[in-house]
């Protein structure tokens, strides 16, 4: 809808005449209805689509979950168990969002800056996490890690085993989002920036990090909400053991079995919030930087 | 002193960028390197700044030996082609990077990067970001920026090649007035012969990695080394076995000068106050001439009219070599 409705707003990035007279300003008029016939259609078509989709179905769980009143989410709340299991959730996410933040990074600029042999193969083989099933994900590690552990490290049905799941299925989304614009950037600026003295550590925190920045956020957003949404890998993983390695969606799929609708809409509603926050507090976060230079 | 370029051979693969050039480039002046595309200037450039390094050879700037050295320490003033703006800075800001790096107090940067953006007159736009300011301004920031770090030389790869004819011709008279202000030592790269003639204190034709002459434009316009360098300077023609210029043709309708070519004429375009001549000459050359608008109609030269043509005295002429001329 934003992008339909920006086509009426003036372009600020747009080249001002050269030198003379007042530096011209920008206006930002507010948007008008410009929408031509075939506009519209496609208009009312893209919010019907994203309205069965996404917009009902959302509002369907705040609506069943507020139909029960504070008192309901108070009670899901005050439940010890639900409280760990979110708490759980929300800081594994973000230990792993940021875990990813920092290692792919460091993969997409291996794979975009370095040539090295078996570089083609590396560059398929980082969707994998992704493109496999969660649950086979979660046997994969489960064979590595487990109690046969041919390597000795039994880390599953602990909290560490909730991280490594996460980081496993998230591994490609910072990744992906970075490659192209690493790709994309001018080899140029960074050769203006070491002919003005900067070394390679400041190029990169001033010149290159900030471009990146964007793309950064986008994969962190992408890889939060995909990682407090994780159900299937964690199911053989972690043991799901309450107020331990137990977390949100597998508490939320329990109240459902029990038949306690309400208190599953709850914590659905309380997920929903956390990911709209982050995704904003990361956009913030994006304007910040990537102004900063 | 200045810049001293001695054996520099730069070769990627099969491809010899730099074959064996040696050149001193004089302190203070304004030199061109002017040669075709691909024929090696910006790999020199490059290799002045440190950002390619040369299989053999040395270069010393102001007497420094600055082979080895990475561009960070040359402390040259680098301005590419495609601007390399600092997208995510203010102009202020990319003109006060390099300063910034170097460690000097807020108030002196201030100050300079405020001078500066007077010098290239771009003081009311010091809070834009880059995508605002037209290419013009902001090869004039990217100018800016390399003159902030006080350079030993500024060296501009194509500076203006970006850039619509109009903005070009504009820059290029600023460029020769900025140089006059600031007199640090300039090499620039062009492939544009005019560009090269009109702001240059001296210019080095390069072609296929050697230097062809190194001279002023006038020098190099009425003194051509080769056929090569008087076929880049300017539109050439053949007669009796030498290139000249076509308006150094000397036309007659009667045989004046000993050794005239006899001919008629074959074409007659004109524009504006020039007129184009096309001869044949019994001989089987195809001469050129350019004559002005007034002169070819005191004449009545029109297609078949028999004329003799010759060098006019003083003319620039070089013995026409085997290999078409450039």
């Amino acid at each position: 809808m934003s992008a339909a409705l920006s086509g009426a707003t003036l372009d600020v990035g747009r080249p001002v005449p050269d030198d003379g007279g007042r530096p011209r300003r920008a206006r930002r008029t507010k948007p008008r209805n410009t929408l031509t016939p075939g506009a519209g259609l496609g208009l009312g078509i893209a919010m019907l689509w994203f309205s069965l989709l996404v917009l009902v179905p959302l509002s369907a769980i705040v609506a069943s979950a507020a139909a029960g009143g504070w008192a309901n989410y108070v009670n899901v709340l005050t439940d010890p168990q639900t409280w760990n299991a979110l708490k759980l959730t929300v800081s594994q996410a973000a230990l792993v969002t940021v875990i990813n933040v920092v290692m792919g990074t460091i993969i997409a600029w291996v794979l975009v800056r370095d040539r090295f042999p078996g570089k083609a193969i590396m560059n398929v083989i980082i969707d994998i996490p992704f493109a496999l099933p969660t649950v086979v994900a979660g046997l994969v590690l489960l064979a590595l890690y487990g109690p046969n552990s041919p390597i000795g490290v039994h880390w599953a049905f602990t909290q560490k085993s909730v991280a490594l799941a996460l980081a496993f299925v998230t591994l490609p989304f910072v990744v992906r989002a970075v490659q192209p614009v690493l790709e994309e950037l001018d080899a140029d600026v960074e050769e203006a920036a070491a002919s003005l003295g900067a070394r390679r550590s400041t190029i990169f925190r001033r010149i290159i990090l900030p471009s990146l920045v964007p793309a950064i956020t986008a994969g962190a957003a992408l890889s939060f909400a995909r990682a407090i949404s994780e159900y299937g890998s964690l199911v053989l993983l972690s043991g799901n053991r309450p107020n331990e390695t137990e977390v949100a969606s597998v508490r939320m799929l329990s109240f459902i079995e029990n038949g306690s609708y309400a208190s599953a809409a709850a914590v659905a509603s309380i997920m929903l919030a956390v990911a709209l926050f982050v995704i904003v507090v990361l956009d913030i976060v994006q304007r910040r930087v990537s102004r900063r230079g | 002193m200045s810049i001293d370029i001695t054996g520099v051979t730069k070769t990627y693969g099969d491809f010899v960028a730099l074959d064996d050039v040696s050149l001193t480039i004089p302190t203070g002046q304004l030199t061109a390197l002017l040669g075709p595309s691909g024929g090696g200037k910006s790999t020199l450039l490059r290799v002045i700044a440190g950002l390619e390094t040369a299989d053999t050879g040395e270069v010393t700037i102001e007497g420094v030996n600055a082979t080895k050295l990475p561009p960070q320490k040359r402390n040259v003033g680098f301005v590419f082609q495609h601007y390399a703006v600092f997208k995510h800075m203010t102009v202020a800001k990319n003109v006060a990077f390099g300063m910034e790096i170097r460690k000097r107090p807020k108030d002196e940067i201030a100050a300079r990067v405020d001078e500066l953006l007077k010098l290239v007159h771009l003081s009311q736009f010091s809070h834009r970001l880059p995508s605002q300011l037209s290419g013009g301004q902001r090869q004039r920031m990217a100018l800016a920026r390399a003159l902030a770090v006080e350079p030993t030389v500024l060296l501009l790869d194509e500076p203006f090649g970006a850039l619509d004819a109009k903005v070009r011709k504009e820059l290029r008279d600023w460029l020769r007035r900025l140089h006059d202000e600031v007199h640090v030592t300039t090499v620039f790269v062009t492939h544009d012969q005019e560009e090269a003639m009109e702001v240059a204190d001296e210019i080095v034709v390069i072609n296929e990695g050697r230097v062809e002459q190194v001279g002023s434009p006038d020098e190099l316009y009425d003194e051509p080394a080769n056929d090569f360098v008087m076929g880049f300077l300017g539109e050439t023609t053949s007669l009796g076995g030498v290139l000249l210029r076509p308006h150094d043709v000397h036309l007659s309708l009667t045989p004046q000068e000993a050794g005239a070519a006899e001919g008629s004429i074959s074409r007659v375009l004109r524009v504006g106050f020039e007129v184009r001549i096309t001869v044949l000459t019994d001989d089987g050359d195809e001469v050129n001439v350019l004559l002005t608008r007034t002169h070819a109609r005191q004449l009545g030269l029109e297609p078949g009219v028999r004329v003799w043509v010759s060098a006019a005295s003083g003319a620039t002429t070089v013995p026409k070599m085997a290999a078409a001329a450039g």
